[in-house]
């Protein structure tokens, strides 16, 4: 059991600086059941109360062995501190941004320096090497995604409701703590969705001349989706944005994505000519599949996020 | 001369907005209810971060990344206390026990 020590400053202060008032806190709490006639146990006999009040009330009373001991604090602040000391002294050795001689030290990385643009049209080496090198890895990347939502989709929809006054009441309940119109929200959410969408989409389109792709992009629309649906609720968004609309353009984009890699595939391993011109490196429309396949890993990863969050708030689309 | 106060400037404004930021930091840790802690949480999005935005601005000189980091400033001070609003009606529509206990805590 902590014991209180008020005597020793840094002791006092670390406790001071991690959390609040937790003494205090202790006796608010003994206030509070006072309050409500509870019997609570007596103070000086703690440890002999909780071993005869048995393994019921000792599953709900806060574990406090290690994490209110001193040295535990004390450690946690030396382990904090040296992590942070090791990551400043990291970056201080890491490479300038932008350097010639920056990716040198190794075959690898000199080859997908030199090669990327040529093989992949992409001025963006990172998309050219996710999507073009190493796209049969993104593609399981993408059916992950649609693998969660499905396993979530299975485990937390009310649609299976044999009863249906259940499923309403779930509905209601669900519905009840949810802020509603909120005219704040829906001002701030005017003025920030429309920057949010064109963001996303920049940055899909551009994956493969600029920082970005399709993850990031997809991640900022999913952002953008959320928003909307948060300050103008489920019959604005449905008019544009349903289960059946997440359910196309998923299974769409994730089909697209595999036929055109495999075909990639096959004629690559085939040494045939894939007839899929590189165009000109810069251009917006060129890096032969790469824009196509960005813009598709975007909507899954948009879709995704998406029905993630409605899934988990509501039960159903 | 001039350079002097432009440094004397960018440090003003720096250690200004690390106070700030560190104020922040120990109050969201020491108060004890959730919307006292809102309260220096919103103030490390707002001002805390248009004060080390403009040492940025002010240490690197005016250039086209001197309206991208002001963009992130208004995006910022259009999202913050947006969030800082819903938490606040959060709390007061769910938490009902949160008022009374705030009472107590005042009249002691």
């Amino acid at each position: 059991m902590p014991k209180k020590r008020k005597n020793d400053p840094f002791k006092s202060f670390l406790n001071w600086l991690e959390n609040g008032g937790n003494a205090l806190d202790d006796e608010m709490q003994d206030a509070l059941r006072e309050e409500t006639d509870e019997p609570s146990a007596p103070e000086p006999k703690k440890k002999a109360a909780r071993k005869a009040a048995g393994k019921q009330t000792e599953e709900f009373r806060p574990k406090r062995a290690y994490a209110d001991t001193w040295w535990y604090r004390l450690l946690a602040v030396i382990v904090a501190v040296v992590l942070i000391g090791l990551l400043l002294e990291t970056v201080e050795r890491m490479p300038r941004f932008g350097e010639a001689d920056t990716l040198m030290d190794s075959e690898l990385t000199e080859f997908y320096v030199k090669h990327t643009k040529e093989d992949t049209g992409a001025l963006n080496i990172v998309t050219g090497i996710i999507l073009d090198y190493r796209g049969f890895d993104t593609l399981g990347e993408s059916h992950v995604l649609f693998i969660a939502v499905c396993t979530v989709l299975l485990m937390l929809s009310i649609y299976g409701e044999r009863d249906e006054q259940n499923r309403l009441l779930q509905g209601e309940m669900e519905r009840h703590f949810e802020p509603g119109d909120d005219v704040i929200l829906q001002s701030a959410a005017r003025v920030l969705t429309p920057l949010v969408f064109i963001l996303g989409i920049y940055i899909i389109l551009n994956g493969h001349l600029s920082p970005g792709g399709g993850f990031s992009g997809g991640a900022v629309l999913g952002a953008g989706l959320i928003l909307y649906q948060n300050a103008f609720g489920y019959e604005k968004i449905e008019k544009f944005f349903t289960y059946k609309t997440f359910k196309g353009v998923s299974v769409c984009s994730l089909m697209f994505y595999s036929l055109a890699k495999g075909y990639h595939f096959f004629t690559g391993a085939n040494r045939l000519d894939s007839h899929i011109p590189n165009g000109i490196p810069g251009n917006i429309l060129s890096g032969g599949l790469l824009l196509p396949l960005n813009f598709v890993v975007g909507c899954v990863v948009a879709c995704t996020m998406y029905a993630l969050f409605t899934m988990f708030r509501k039960g159903e689309f | 001369m001039l350079e002097y106060i432009r440094a004397g400037v960018f440090a003003f404004l720096l250690l200004a907005g690390l106070f700030i930021q560190i104020t922040a930091v120990i109050g969201v840790n020491r108060f004890r209810f959730s919307v006292n802690r809102l309260h220096p949480a919103g103030m490390a999005d707002t001002l805390g971060l248009l004060l080390m935005a403009l040492a940025a601005v002010v240490y690197t000189g005016f250039s086209p990344v001197t309206l991208k980091i002001l963009l992130v400033v208004a995006l910022f001070w259009i999202a913050s206390p947006v969030c800082s609003h819903l938490i606040a009606r959060l709390v007061r529509e769910t938490d009902e026990k949160h008022f009374e206990a705030e009472a107590k805590e005042w009249k002691r």
